[in-house]
């Protein structure tokens, strides 16, 4: 027996590896252990084993595609140009067919379902800011010492969901904001930043109600059904739209995927935008002004699914300049967080492996302020820098450099 | 105790892998043929290398060495079912010495990471393989890797200074030194390039190379390939040794241009990437002087690279050419055979009109200045026939270079895949020599089986009596 | 040596030179093979006999390693064709008895240079691969064995065998080019020998200069950075503009073209062999010598030569421990007669396995038998 889905990796995304092993050192989890068997190479060659009934999809093949991050840093160096983190999520989606186990139901209903029910996040959200209040995150390193990666969470909670947020400049268009799923009750900061600066450029920002949780983290961990439900679900959401901004890395490059998910997908994916590419645009096209600033360093942590999965690296060390600051580059070799989603509670010790060099890296570049422009990636960061330093997303930096430089003048 | 257990007792549990798709992992390289690997251990000391040779000498299993696995020739293959011996753990640079331009390193340090680190010192290794962002030093000691900078700089013998090698018996021995000319034979040169057949090396210690001052990058871009090669005799002929010497065609070039966008010109039929390095004055003359001389043979085209960032996008892109070959055909096949550089025209063209002959998909990234080709045939396995027809056309390859004068491979090492072309440069007295010289090392044959040489080298019967010796 | 023995080298016993060259032991027979095939006769005759061989070029190095008891002398240089010459390729075929002052006067015809040593005196091509002997130029080149492309070696039972091939280059099978090389005809005899060439920079100049280390680490890639009882030079070649340049960044006076320092011509000669970056702390042990010593340094390299005038062998031995103890040498180069100074030092830690290697080569041990460290 080999695949039983069809959103199991095809033939031809197997056919494109030459296994040349150039992917081999971008790869995180290679470069902790040394093992092919961590490797994408070692990946997609055991995808392909099963694909051609060389070996059973077992526990073993769990283990291996399980410990990958889908970091996609290897699509980034892939000469062959092979869709590794498609092929992975076909992988993981087989799993959940062929291996059920109660775990990943209960997982798959929390990324898929619970995500979505506002209700519930609101819920979830609530205890954590209560907690927080109790300062029962500061204590010990159990699962509560997980929450200190958060920003505050505000009571009572300041949802941008339904609301609209017209432009005063001279109009330039309608931009639909991406919720989210955690980011609205979770870092509503970010999302004040991304509508004061597309208003500030002329942008009338509306949140479609519609909308719900963009399905990366389903589709990540193979709850294929529930990432295509969500899909479909914010197709239909924004198909109005002609411009699609979020503001999590995540979201944007998963949401940039959307002709793989749901039909009509392609049509909407090709309207979405990160906030960082965006507003360098607008930057760089003068609609958006340069902030001098007193040039102070500010290091640039570039999240996987912005970097690898968009490819996008200029624009928030554009941001930063434009807000006034001078980039700091931490890792030339761009290597995960260790964040990576539901990751970093399925394999915490990896995880922590990887966070721990990331935050030796920001400490040795001898900076208080890093953005990052992912959530889980600014948790990652938070949680293990500590209050020395300071974690925002670039738009908050920029935006932040708006609002001083509007009461200078 | 069970193999197994006699492993698990060495290096611990996790540092052994024996599931059977593990197992299938590891069962080949970079390259076209498998093998089967009968379990996988990641020793990270010398001792415990030495440990793990002594369990498979007791349980009479194979040792495989492996680095990154990115090997073209199957040196990494476990040819009959083996310990593969994964060498990737033991990165540690254990020690630099900026003034004597030495550093210790373990196998597993990966070749770039090595040039990156020492960037701080105005230094660098200077071999480059076009894998080096991925290969591991103790791979390039395997097979005495290449690259495009050893025209100028030699391949990785010249620059390893002394092994650290595991033997059959589990000694641990220092081949070579710091000091110039140790004492005595030169095993150190014999280890390097022995693709993991007299032993495993455990350290290394590598010479570094100054940075240099001035870097100069052309890209030259030709109408036809003749004048391509032509341009390249013809720089050599000039008394010019430029620290690289590259050539693609149009096919490769459109290949890569599509993964690095650096620009390359897609609608050239051959492209020269040519790099001088030293002295500014030095660099500009030595650049006029090739821009003259491919203008002399017909160039359309000549571009100098700004410093820094298009220069790495110029190299990353001709440093990616295996790779990019996916996007023309799922499976490919090349060759390393040098041939000299007086030949290149006749040789290319030879190349070409096999390909032709055979309906083949030919691309071609090469070496250039070092007449070391690459022909390079884009196919799909799964076609019936097809392997065999590539292999058929890829012989014919390698009879044309041989002989004009050249050799089966230059740098990616003879290993399974071209070792039985060895005759075709060696007589059998000479494989015999080298046979017993494998045996001095390793009479059991426990070290990578059926690597090197073929099968029968070893003549019991050259009990040799040279023609006139009777009285 | 056995009447049966003597039938079978008759044959090749009427080539030898008349006069015989300087310094050839007395031996029972001198043989000098015009061909491969002939060194190969006379290598298995001699294996068959048990017979031991000295291996003889120019004879300018014979002084290395422990002496070789001989039964038979063999001279290479009746064999002495340059085969073949790429100049467009760089590469050049020659057999082993070619002087290598002959083939470098015929390569600097076209520009090129092996870059083998610069006062070879009557040395062979041959002869200087065996030994192992660079030139001043390795600090820019690289010792000597890395241009040997090809060797064709007459094993010690007379076999001939190749290794390496005929391009600039290759890795096909092991490295017999690099073991041949230094190998002090432990192996064989080395017959033909397939060099890589360099084209010579159109211009070349030394500069002296008043502290060599920094020298040394300023400049980028000289030919040779040299320091001498008599002072100190920094060798550069390349374009002239480009020398020029350097030159002036050193700060010295720079003198047209390779002022290379006179050989030393002591009775008796030493190499010390330090780790590069210990080649300041040789020469100021070496220059401590009682009663002062002529030496020649070089620089980045690690190897200091140092002219001895008694065969008093204190000086040789303080100075043997102090390289041993960094895993350096000092070998004798030569020796005036009656002098007992140790050859080599310490035997290294590898001898068991270089015995297997000469032994696959040399099954009956005949080929300079006892000449390597260890007595192999």
């Amino acid at each position: 027996m080999s695949w039983v889905t069809t959103d199991a990796p095809t033939r031809a995304e197997l056919d494109a590896c030459v296994t040349c092993g150039l992917c081999l050192p971008h790869c995180p989890t290679f470069r902790l252990t040394g093992d092919e068997t961590a490797s994408p190479r070692g990946r997609l060659t055991a995808m392909a084993a099963v694909a051609e009934g060389l070996a059973p999809l077992d526990a073993t093949f769990e283990e291996i595609m399980g410990f990958c991050l889908q970091c996609r840093a290897c699509e980034a160096a892939c000469p062959s140009l092979v869709p590794f983190g498609r092929a992975m999520e076909g992988a993981r989606a087989e799993l959940t067919a062929q291996r059920p186990s109660r775990v990943r139901t209960v997982r798959h209903w929390v990324l898929g379902r619970a995500l979505a029910m506002r209700r519930v996040v609101a819920v979830a959200t609530f205890a954590v800011a209560i907690a927080q209040r109790l300062r029962l995150d500061r204590v010990g390193a159990g699962p509560l010492a997980r929450l200190r990666g958060l920003r505050r969470l505000p009571i009572p909670p300041r949802p941008t969901v339904g609301r609209r947020f017209p432009t005063a400049a001279s109009r330039r268009g309608t931009a639909a904001l991406l919720a989210g799923c955690v980011m609205d009750p979770w870092f509503s900061d970010v999302h004040t930043a991304t509508v004061g600066v597309l208003t500030r450029a002329g942008y009338d920002v509306v949140v479609p109600s519609a909308q719900t949780c963009c399905g990366a983290l389903a589709a990540h961990d193979g709850a294929a059904a529930a990432a295509k439900a969500l899909a479909a679900r914010n197709v239909a959401a924004f198909a109005a739209s002609d411009l699609v901004v979020v503001d999590a890395a995540g979201c944007s490059a998963h949401m940039k995927e959307y002709g793989a998910w749901a039909d009509e997908g392609a049509a909407v994916a090709a309207r979405v935008r990160d906030v960082t590419e965006l507003t360098a645009e607008l930057v760089a096209a003068g609609a958006l002004p340069s902030i001098p600033g007193d040039g102070e360093r500010v290091a640039v942590q570039d999240p996987c699914h912005l970097r690898h999965a968009q490819r996008i690296t200029a624009a928030p060390r554009a941001l930063v300049r434009a807000a006034g600051y001078t980039p700091v580059e931490i890792d030339p070799a761009a290597m995960c967080c260790g964040a990576a989603g539901v990751y970093t509670v399925l394999r915490p010790d990896t995880s922590r492996e990887l966070g721990v060099r990331k935050a030796a890296q920001v400490r040795d570049a001898g900076v208080e302020v890093v953005v990052s422009a992912n959530p889980g990636c600014e948790m990652q960061l938070r949680g293990l820098l500590g209050a020395s330093h300071r974690v925002l997303h670039p738009v908050e930096l920029y935006w932040h450099a708006l609002e001083q430089e509007k009461e200078r003048s | 105790m069970s193999f197994l257990d006699a492993l698990h007792a060495v290096v611990g549990r996790e540092r052994v892998r024996s599931q059977p798709l593990e197992l299938l992992l590891f069962a080949k390289d970079a390259g076209v043929r498998a093998g089967t690997a009968a379990a996988v251990v990641f020793p990270e000391t010398p001792e415990e290398t030495a440990a793990c040779v002594r369990v498979a000498r007791e349980w009479g299993v194979p040792v495989i060495p492996r680095g990154a696995g990115t090997g073209l020739a199957g040196g990494a293959v476990p040819e009959e079912p083996g310990l593969v011996v994964v060498m990737t753990r033991m990165n540690r640079i254990h020690s630099v010495d900026v003034a004597g331009r030495t550093a210790w390193v373990g196998p597993g340090v990966i070749n770039l990471d090595l040039s990156v680190e020492l960037g701080r010192h105005g230094l660098h290794y200077a071999p480059d393989p076009s894998s080096q962002s991925a290969c591991t030093i103790g791979g390039n000691v395997g097979t005495n890797a290449g690259g495009p900078h050893c025209l100028a700089e030699g391949t990785t013998v010249a620059h390893i200074l002394a092994v650290e090698l595991v033997t059959a018996d589990a000694e641990i021995h220092i081949l070579g030194g710091e000091a110039p000319d140790p004492p005595g034979l030169d095993l150190r040169g014999v280890v390097v390039g022995s693709e993991g057949t007299l032993g495993l090396v455990t350290r290394i210690l590598v010479k570094l190379t100054q940075n240099p001052p001035h870097v100069r990058t052309l890209l030259i871009a030709f109408a036809d390939v003749a004048a391509a090669a032509k341009t390249v005799s013809d720089v050599i002929a000039a008394g010019i040794v430029p620290a690289a010497l590259e050539m693609m065609d149009r096919e490769m070039v459109r290949a890569v241009e599509n993964f690095v966008h650096a620009g390359f010109p897609t609608e050239a039929a051959a492209v020269l990437l040519a790099e001088v390095t030293g002295f500014e004055d030095g660099v500009v003359a030595e650049a006029g002087t090739i821009a003259r001389i491919a203008d002399a043979a017909g160039a359309n085209e000549v571009r100098v690279a700004s410093e820094g960032a298009e220069r790495d996008e110029w190299w990353r892109g001709r440093k990616s050419a295996f790779g990019a070959v996916a996007q023309a055909a799922p499976d490919y096949y090349l060759h390393d055979t040098v041939v000299p550089r007086t030949k290149l025209v006749d040789v290319l063209t030879d190349v070409y009109e096999i390909g032709g002959r055979y309906g083949l998909t030919m691309l071609n990234v090469f070496h250039a200045g070092d007449g070391n080709l690459h022909p390079l045939v884009a196919f799909d396995a799964r076609e019936p026939g097809m392997l065999d027809k590539v292999e058929e056309a890829a012989k014919e390859m390698v009879r044309v270079s041989v002989e004009a004068g050249g050799s089966l491979s230059g740098e990616h090492g003879v290993g399974s895949e071209k070792r039985d072309l060895m005759p075709l440069v060696f007589d059998p007295v000479d494989l015999d020599a080298q046979a017993r010289l494998r045996d001095a090392f390793d009479p059991d044959g426990l070290f990578n089986p059926g690597k090197v040489l073929p099968s029968g080298s070893r003549c019991a019967d050259f009990d040799y009596v040279a023609a006139g010796a009777v009285p | 040596m056995t009447g049966t023995a003597d039938r079978a080298l008759a044959p090749y016993l009427e080539t030898i030179p008349d006069p015989l060259p300087e310094g050839l032991p007395a031996v029972g027979h001198v043989v000098a093979p015009r061909s491969v095939d002939e060194a190969a006769a006379i290598l298995a005759i001699a294996s068959r006999h048990g017979l031991s061989v000295l291996v003889w070029g120019g004879g300018t190095h014979q002084g290395y390693g422990h002496p070789v008891r001989s039964d038979v002398v063999l001279l290479t240089t009746e064999m002495r064709r340059v085969v073949e010459w790429l100049p467009d390729d760089l590469t050049v075929l020659v057999d082993a008895g070619v002087p290598v002052a002959e083939l470098t006067r015929m390569l600097d015809e076209r520009s090129q240079t092996p870059v083998l040593p610069e006062h070879p005196g009557d040395a062979t091509v041959g002869g200087v691969v065996a030994a192992g002997i660079s030139g001043w130029g390795r600090l820019r080149y690289g010792p000597v064995r890395d241009r040997v492309l090809q060797v064709v070696i007459v094993t010690g039972d007379g076999r001939v065998v190749t290794g390496g091939g005929r391009v600039v280059k290759n890795v096909t099978g092991y490295d017999l080019p690099r073991l041949a090389t230094g190998s002090l005809g432990s192996l064989g005899v080395i017959a033909t020998v397939c060099l890589k060439l360099w084209p010579r920079p159109s211009f070349a100049a030394s500069i002296a200069v008043s502290d060599p280390v920094e020298a040394l680490a300023k400049a980028y890639r000289p030919l040779a950075v040299l320091e001498t009882d008599a002072g100190s030079w920094v060798y550069l070649t390349g374009t002239e503009a480009e020398v020029v340049a350097q030159a002036r960044a050193l700060g010295g006076a720079a003198e047209e073209g390779l002022g290379w320092p006179d050989p030393l011509d002591d009775p008796g000669v030493v190499v010390v062999r330090v780790p590069p970056r210990l080649t300041p702390e040789a020469v100021r042990r070496v220059r401590s010598i009682d009663g002062g010593v002529r030496f020649r340094a070089a620089h980045g390299v690690g190897e200091v030569r140092v002219g001895l005038v008694s065969g008093d062998g204190g000086p040789v031995a303080v100075l043997r421990r102090w390289a041993e103890s960094h895993e350096g040498s000092v070998v004798l180069e030569r020796a005036a007669d009656g002098w007992t100074l140790d050859p080599w030092g310490a035997p290294p830690g590898s001898v068991d396995l270089q015995a297997k290697v000469k032994a696959a080569f040399d099954p009956a041990g005949v080929v300079n038998p006892g000449r390597l460290p260890g007595g192999i």
